[in-house]
């Protein structure tokens, strides 16, 4: 990695340290960087990386996966031996071909038409939930309803069984401990021997999922079922071994965690703005009552814009090259702030406001398009719609009690906990005065 | 109107042209490569719009020779 500090360009505010993210995203850093021309440099460990944070910026990165690579290095923002970036490779860390065949493998679950097959689960599993939720009169929306929501519903494609969902949360909060820079648990918690560098996001918890994706492995080997664990095992057995033990385990490591905090994100970052937008709550239930699925449509873009659940992601350059009119050089990081895109006041007007009626189809919390836009756009998207579908029907209006509790982490917008009251009120609102942004 | 193609070396089998445009394009489900469908042809704005959506970046126009 080169690692020379460039001496004459502009260098970036401050975004990494995890515990400005306590207070939530450092807005006025990032519209800082938006408004410098060229790219901004940002000291980082021993050296740094081009902190891209415009949306047309990030587009072009995300597109450009020959020269802006996510295999050498990889897309965390610190460096790694080579073994451990070798022990610690997912699909998101890989380029063509190796991204080709990995991504194919798994594709097929996630097509907009074989998403919808997961309806049914989605809507009894978010039915379920908001039930308990309005029974016990409200309380932690993310341990309620925002935690357990998606964990269950990629836990039943994967083929895990619903018994396991709180042991694996749990694992998947000490994994986003692992993304700031405190960890609550013993290097050896879960019986873990394993060195931290050679673990995704440094975490036991990672050796601890490991060792649960290759147990469900081995169930599946010996008994097939019609699960994404199983889909997996079966490609592995393939001639030419298509999917090595390593690329198994990261793969279900990925999906797990993946599948999981972020939607989890955007559903504690929603309800938050639901509650905080009575007026906007009631224009979606209005569409729903009169079939308007534009409008719903919109919102869930809305909704995601607003909550960009992963913060960032780094690329690494493969020749010298221009961005943004800067010059970069061979094996420099660039790193690309999708929360900084979601508000780029080029693209999106007023862009710090909640607006479910703007065009957000532009949003970039699945990434900036290209190779790697997230493999469960299309799930979230329905997970989304099923829940405002399922909050509509049961005439349900959040408050908020609470401030949310943040996680410290520069690359995870996550909630750990906030408390929402719950009314059920068959008259809708729309025009109440939301109170602005 | 204009005619397009897929690269099938670099189709990730996303399933966003057959989601944007189903009866241009069809993804094999057992591939997972999506290949051009009927006439492969499309206004010029509607493929562009697929053209900018697909993450493999693997469709584009065939130009008249």
């Amino acid at each position: 990695m080169t690692t020379t500090a460039p001496t004459d360009l502009p260098i970036a505010p401050e975004v990494t340290d995890p515990s400005l993210y306590l207070e939530g995203i450092p807005e006025e850093r990032f519209a800082e960087m938006r408004a410098t021309p060229g790219l901004m440099w940002h000291p980082y460990e021993e050296g740094g990386f081009w902190a891209v944070t415009r949306h047309a910026d990030v587009k072009e990165v995300s597109r450009n996966s020959q020269i802006f690579s996510s295999a050498i290095g990889h897309t965390n923002l610190w460096d790694s031996e080579a073994d451990a970036l070798e022990a610690r490779r997912s699909l998101i860390d890989t380029d063509a071909p190796d991204h080709t065949r990995l991504r194919r493998l798994i594709a097929k679950s996630f097509t907009p038409k074989n998403v919808r097959v997961w309806e049914g689960t989605v809507r009894s599993i978010t039915a379920e939930l908001l039930d308990e939720f309005i029974a016990s009169g409200g309380g932690d929306w993310v341990e309620k309803v925002a935690a357990p929501l998606p964990i269950r519903v990629i836990l039943t494609m994967l083929g895990v069984p619903i018994e396991d969902a709180d042991y694996l949360v749990e694992l998947s909060n000490y994994l986003v401990e692992g993304t700031g820079d405190q960890q609550s648990i013993p290097p050896d918690a879960f019986g873990n021997t394993t060195e931290l560098r050679l673990l995704p996001f440094n975490s036991p918890a990672s050796h601890a999922l490991f060792e649960y994706g290759e147990k469900l492995a081995e169930l599946r080997r010996a008994e097939p079922q019609d699960d994404l664990v199983t889909t997996l095992v079966e490609a592995a057995g393939e001639e030419g071994n298509r999917l090595s033990p390593s690329e198994f385990r990261n793969l279900f490591h990925l999906l797990v965690f993946a599948g999981n905090e972020t939607t989890r994100t955007a559903i504690s970052h929603g309800a938050m703005a639901l509650a905080d937008h009575p007026d906007q709550w009631g224009q979606i239930r209005s569409a729903l009552a009169t079939d308007d699925g534009a409008l719903v449509d919109s919102a869930v873009e809305e909704l995601l814009r607003w909550s960009t659940p992963v913060l960032h992601m780094r690329r690494t350059t493969s020749e010298a090259t221009q961005l943004a009119g800067t010059s970069i050089e061979a094996g420099q990081k660039v790193v690309m702030f999708y929360c900084s895109a979601n508000r780029d006041e080029a693209v999106f007007e007023n862009p710090f406001t909640f607006d479910i009626t703007r065009d957000a189809a532009d949003q970039f919390a699945f990434g900036g398009g290209g190779h790697h836009l997230c493999l469960g756009a299309f799930l979230a998207r329905l997970e989304l719609a099923i829940l405002l579908e399922e909050m509509a029907s049961r005439n349900m209006r959040l408050t908020r009690t609470s401030e949310p509790k943040r996680a410290r982490s520069n690359f995870v917008h996550g909630v750990l906990s906030v408390d929402l009251d719950v009314e059920i009120d068959a008259e809708i609102d729309a025009d109440v005065d939301g109170g602005g942004s | 109107m204009v005619k397009l193609t897929v690269d099938a070396d670099a189709c990730i089998g996303g399933g966003q042209c057959e989601m944007l445009e189903e009866a241009t394009f069809v993804l094999d489900e057992e591939t997972m490569i999506s290949a051009v469908a009927g006439t492969g042809e499309l206004p010029r704005e509607r493929a562009e719009i697929v053209i900018d959506r697909c993450p493999g970046r693997a469709i584009s126009i065939v130009e008249p020779t």
